[in-house]
């Protein structure tokens, strides 16, 4: 039972607060994904948790003993760096059998361990080789198969795909995928990718600016943010935001005005009493959410900027009368183009709201398709 | 166009041949005149019509000269290992490990190889008799280590630094101490960092002068420069330039040699493979 339990964590480097306060629980054999833009702290919790840092305040427990003062060794943990860091005067062999030979294992133990590893990646005939004789995607294995014959409780991965090409990154993903499944440890992984954080993770940890915005399912977060930056940051393209106000509380909807005029009715599960007309709200909606100007749903008209064809399916760029931008998703025969005048439907079921916080206020329909 | 290039190379050539002499011809003008005896020396012959090999066996015959040879020898590779072993660690600290004053430590490091020679004569002379290795090898050892370490430990601190900061982290998960760390993992990186600075101290020992003559005072103690240096002809207003030139062939031919096996370890490139690159 090898689960992760930070405590009010916090880390300064000097006067510059970096991690704020993060509580965490993570489960025995969860894949979890630290998200964020660049600069949020992900890298350093990820280090914070492997040793490499040190905390400043708040307490680490891995595995159940608290490991603040341990050092990288004694925490039962591997690491797989960004740049692989592979020791590039040591064959394959060695790489992955330099921990145990320091652990002083015995050597048919470290050949065993280190001949498993190697076939579980497929890189059992790599083993005689220099690092700089492998290609890039093949160092990244022997990264990871350095992971894996330290037996861990806890993998963590710092981004080990942003160095791969587009085809590799997904063919290393899949395996990754594999991996988890067929290890069962807990593992930790830092990605600034959305794509391999939706895929990869059992729960995704979105941070910002050092503090933890939203810990949940990837579908949690896709489709229930609580608040505006998770909104913006989970989804690609990102969520519509558009500025509006309210015009109108009932018990358990809320009716947002756009500039320009529309008006958009969204069912909330608890009512927004306290929210006075007028007050200023963020209205979000999916691009693949806004629709046809159809029955039932509010209007809004504008004129196309952009059309972009990505073959499977179309984005439009639309420039809305209230001179905010809203991003369409279409089918691949969407028909629009530039500079033409356009009217669509905001489906008030389908969208959120945020107040003047930031933060969403919950819908009443659950988790939308 | 073609002509340009044609005047361009030829000019290059020229100089690389003009560099070339002007490196080459004094070490060439000492191995023919060290093949000379008595007044042939005077005699302009860029290939002496008859070798003599009369002025080699002679510095090996009249004066300690293989003795001479053995002791810079020993110095050296002394000055080389303690030079070596003592920045290879200091380098670790000085270029991975941020501590309050390191930058001072560092500058005081450089500015130890600025005094000249001269000034810190007296004082180590003071210190060599103090310690009692007046006229024992050790003293040499000793004092070219300030010539040596300031620039050892520089070059090596400046490789040290250069290395991925992530090979160092993946030794700590691993269970590395910084021990292991450095010889394990740095050490074998820094093989080419270490090949060029340990040949430049060998050759700053194996040249040293100065010290060499005001420690040591008997002349199964000298090292080579000063034993050549006292080389004396049959009368005081004879210099025997031809045993001279027979020395200075003999003391050059390791260095070059040395130059020439460890050249192929100075060759960049042997962090490839490590990091994404």
């Amino acid at each position: 039972m090898a689960e992760v339990v930070l405590k009010k964590v916090g880390k300064a480097f000097g006067d510059i607060i970096v991690i704020r306060d993060v509580d965490l629980d993570i489960a025995h054999g969860d894949f979890v994904v630290f998200v964020g833009p660049s600069g949020c702290g992900k890298s350093t919790l990820l280090r914070l948790i492997a040793g490499l840092e040190d905390i400043t305040s708040g307490e680490l427990f891995i595995d159940g003993a608290k490991v603040n003062d341990a050092l990288p060794s004694q925490r039962g943990i591997a690491m797989v760096f960004q740049s692989y860091a592979l020791y590039p005067h040591m064959t394959v062999y060695e790489n992955l059998a330099f921990g145990l030979k320091l652990a002083k294992t015995d050597k048919e133990a470290i050949d065993k361990r280190v001949r498993e590893a190697a076939r579980i990646l497929q890189i059992d005939h790599l083993l005689d080789r220099k690092p700089r004789a492998l290609s890039g995607g093949q160092r990244q294995r022997v990264a990871i198969g350095r992971a894996i014959t330290r037996e861990p409780k806890v993998f963590l991965f710092d981004e080990p795909l942003s160095n791969l090409d587009a085809a590799l990154r997904v063919q290393t993903r899949l395996e990754i995928a594999r991996l988890k499944d067929q290890l069962g440890a807990t593992m930790i992984y830092v990605t600034h990718d959305q794509v391999e954080a939706m895929t990869l993770a059992d729960r995704i940890v979105v941070l910002n600016q050092g503090r933890v915005e939203q810990v949940g399912s990837p579908l949690e977060l896709y489709t229930r943010p609580r608040n505006v930056f998770v909104a913006g940051f989970i989804g690609s393209p990102k969520m519509n935001l558009l500025k509006g106000a309210v015009e109108a509380v009932a018990p358990e909807s809320m009716t947002v005005r756009l500039p320009g005029g529309t008006k958009v009715t969204v069912p909330l599960a608890k009512d927004a009493q306290n929210l006075q007309p007028g007050t200023g709200v963020t209205l979000g909606v999916r691009p693949e959410d806004v629709g046809m100007a159809t029955n039932g749903m509010a209007k809004i008209t504008g004129r196309v900027l952009v059309v972009e064809r990505l073959g499977s399916e179309s984005y439009l760029y639309v420039r809305t009368e209230g001179d905010q931008t809203v991003v369409v998703r279409r089918g691949p025969g969407a028909t629009a183009k530039a500079d033409e005048p356009i009217t669509l439907g905001l489906p008030g079921s389908a969208s959120h709201v945020f107040g003047p916080d930031g933060l969403a206020l919950s819908r009443a329909v659950p988790a939308a398709a | 166009m073609k002509a340009r290039k044609i005047i361009g190379s030829t000019l290059f050539y020229l100089l690389v041949t003009a560099i070339v002499v002007y490196t080459i011809f004094p070490f060439y003008w000492a191995i023919v005149s060290s093949l000379k005896e008595g007044s042939a020396l005077y005699k302009v012959d860029f290939l002496p019509p008859k070798p003599e090999w009369g002025n080699y066996t002679a510095i090996f015959k009249e004066q300690p000269f293989g003795k001479n040879i053995l002791n810079s020898l020993v110095v050296a590779v002394s000055v080389v290992v303690i030079s070596l072993a003592l920045s290879v660690t200091a380098s670790y600290a000085l270029g991975r490990i941020n501590f309050r004053g390191r930058t001072p430590l560092l500058l005081i490091v450089l500015s130890v190889s600025m005094f000249p020679q001269v000034a810190v004569l007296s004082g180590m002379f003071e210190l060599v008799s103090w310690l009692g290795i007046y006229d024992r090898l050790w003293s040499l050892s000793l004092s070219y280590m300030i010539l040596t370490l300031p620039f050892t430990t520089w070059v090596l601190t400046t490789f040290m630094r250069e290395l991925p900061k992530e090979l160092e982290e993946a030794a700590l998960v691993d269970g590395a101490k910084p021990l292991t760390i450095i010889t394990k993992v740095f050490l074998p990186l820094l093989g080419p960092a270490m090949a060029t600075t340990g040949l430049l101290a060998f050759i700053a020992a194996w040249n040293e002068f100065m010290f060499a003559i005001t420690f040591t005072l008997s002349n199964e103690r000298r090292t080579v420069p000063v034993a050549i240096a006292l080389i004396s002809g049959a009368s005081r207003f004879e210099l025997p330039w031809g045993r001279v030139m027979a020395a200075s062939v003999i003391v050059t031919v390791p260095l070059v040699i040395l130059v020439l096996i460890f050249q192929r370890r100075i060759v960049s490139g042997l962090t490839a493979g490590a990091v994404k690159g």
